[in-house]
């Protein structure tokens, strides 16, 4: 039964549809399904599948897009059903887009494929500033960072960022990764940042690596 | 050896791949140029102001002699136009924080408004004020969102695309009208005497989009009615497409552009250098245009920028030879030149100096 469950999960997925995907996760609700497996064996299998045919280029963002959304419609039921003591390993991971930019298709593949890989992920959306950044740090221990930005002007407030969760002593708890074109390892490094990757897919790979 | 030319008469003659004295140089210095200015002009005033717009412009031609001038200023202005909230900082590029896409419905709602009014309109006004003042010193290259740009700027990106998945018949009939948009606005600027046009056809790249999309949702019917006005009214056409992995066989080839201006990704697997757009034949069909590193402008030094745009013009000109063209390509800056303050201006003059020094014919 279960079996059975976790491949509609990752069919609802992989197939882009959201009604078939939240269906599925009633299913499983309803069965007794774990949650936990439900998305493990189930949507971040489907999910997985879609990022690897996008980074081959057998499909490209308009699917990809969807599919999340599809991921996210199950996720929505399952992830309030797992009993908190589950989720204590968890790590804790924030996505945001730096103050002054507002592009954020590129943190929202970072914040699928964060979910995908078994983070629990708290979207800070677009236009953040460093305060509310560097706070959100701190109040809600996160392990990861994953800042992004389209605009050249605004890079600086990624390295902001740092120097507060420096001067509030939390960058040494928390990984950060930074994205987008402008961007650069050089660029990381000079603003102490860990990482900085070219595409989500790669960025989580690393990130599972450390 | 090519007599010493104008920068005007480089700019013609490496489109038509005739002989040059030294390679074509315009890093796409646009906002920059504000800079320039003996008084201080913001970068909100220089988006809003279309005379101090052109007057920058003219000012960048009259200090840098760039061959060519693209009259970018930012790609929230059609989507401006068709009524989308346009953030503007004092020294930050304008950006669409409102979109008008909320609902399936909101695409049915699209219609081509008036182009001269707007932002739309101070573009137009800007390249008729631009046009006179560097006639016959810098071909003068007008610039505007493409269709689907437009409508992705407008209704947010991440929204159009899933519904281009999902639900394709409204998206199609809002490209009609941001077609229609673009075509208008093209005919309005083709009047102020701009010699050729630019369209950025952003989402053609193999990271957004295979082939057969961006077929369907641009290049067969939109990208191609753009295409064509352009070349009815008489003016060069021009692509600008400075994400990864360009769709380069059917954006120069199958559109059949004069310019094409793109950008390189060393960390990205499969982006082409320089040397390689020209060995793969696409210098045979336009004039290519690119790729230091924008970045480069504002972390860079002098000496490091002067190395880099010596050994792209080595590179450039090896490829050149060894595919027998005479002066397909322009050394450009792949993307906007970064309009921050803390740009360093006199890193636009070393590359402008050292095309002069190694890029020789």
């Amino acid at each position: 039964m279960s079996e059975e469950i976790f491949e509609e999960l990752a069919n609802a997925v992989i197939n882009c549809k959201a009604d078939l995907s939240k269906a599925a996760a009633q299913k499983a609700l309803d069965a007794g399904v774990n949650p936990v497996e439900a998305i493990n064996e189930g949507l971040v299998k489907g999910m997985n599948v879609i990022g690897d045919k996008y980074a081959a280029h057998q499909i490209y963002l308009p699917q990809v897009l969807v599919a999340a959304h599809a991921m996210y419609a199950g996720l929505d039921l399952l992830l309030p059903a797992i009993p908190k003591e589950d989720l204590a390993d968890a790590k804790k991971a924030a996505t945001c887009v730096v103050e002054g930019d507002v592009h954020d298709i590129g943190k929202n593949i970072v914040k699928t494929m964060l979910t995908a890989g078994g983070y629990i992920v708290n979207d800070l959306g677009k236009d953040v500033p460093p305060a509310t950044i560097a706070d959100t740090v701190k109040n809600e221990g996160i392990d990861i960072l994953c800042m992004s930005t389209l605009m050249t002007p605004t890079m600086d407030n990624m390295k902001n960022t740092i120097d507060l969760l420096k001067e509030q002593g939390t960058r040494g708890n928390c990984t950060v990764t930074i994205g987008g074109p402008p961007t650069s390892p050089s660029f990381a490094e000079e603003i102490g940042a860990d990482h900085r990757d070219n595409n989500a897919q790669d960025c989580v790979n690393w990130l599972k690596g450390q | 050896m090519v007599a010493p030319m104008t920068p005007y008469e480089r700019a013609i003659a490496a489109i038509q791949n005739e002989p040059v004295d030294e390679l074509a140089s315009s890093p796409l210095a646009l906002a920059l140029c504000r800079r320039l200015m003996p008084e201080k002009v913001t970068y909100k005033e220089w988006a809003t102001n279309p005379e101090l717009c052109a007057e920058s412009f003219a000012k960048g031609v009259e200090h840098w002699k760039f061959p060519y001038t693209v009259t970018l200023i930012d790609l929230s202005i059609t989507a401006s136009t068709l009524g989308a909230h346009v953030r503007m900082d004092t020294e930050n590029t304008p950006f669409v924080d409102d979109h008008i896409i909320h609902d399936m419905e909101d695409y049915d709602k699209i219609v081509c408004p008036d182009i001269t009014k707007g932002r739309t309109g101070d573009l137009i006004d800007m390249n008729r004020r631009l046009a006179p003042m560097i006639k016959g010193k810098s071909f003068n290259i007008a610039f505007l969102e493409g269709p689907l740009l437009t409508l992705t700027q407008a209704g947010g990106a991440e929204r159009v695309f899933m519904d281009m998945f999902s639900d394709p018949a409204p998206v199609h009939k809002a490209l009609g009208e941001t077609t229609k948009l673009c075509l208008e606005t093209c005919e309005k600027i083709a009047e102020t005497g701009a010699e050729g046009f630019c369209w950025d056809y952003l989402w053609g790249n193999y990271a957004c989009l295979g082939d057969p999309e961006y077929a369907e949702f641009e290049g067969d019917k939109y990208a191609k009615a753009c295409n064509d006005k352009v070349r009815e009214l008489g003016m060069g056409l021009g692509i600008h497409n400075c994400a990864d992995l360009p769709h380069l066989d059917t954006q120069v080839k199958k559109f059949g552009v004069d310019m094409y201006s793109m950008a390189y990704y060393p960390l990205i697997p499969g982006s082409p250098t320089a040397a390689e757009v020209i060995e793969q034949g696409y210098g045979d069909k336009c004039l290519m245009m690119g790729n230091i590193d924008p970045q480069l402008f504002v972390r860079g030094s002098v000496e490091q920028i002067t190395k880099v745009t010596a050994d792209l013009c080595q590179e450039v000109k090896t490829a050149l030879c060894k595919k027998g063209l005479n002066s397909r390509y322009c050394i450009s800056s792949g993307c906007e030149v970064p309009p921050d303050l803390e740009t360093k201006l006199e890193n636009v003059d070393a590359v402008m100096a050292a095309v002069s020094q190694y890029g020789k014919m």
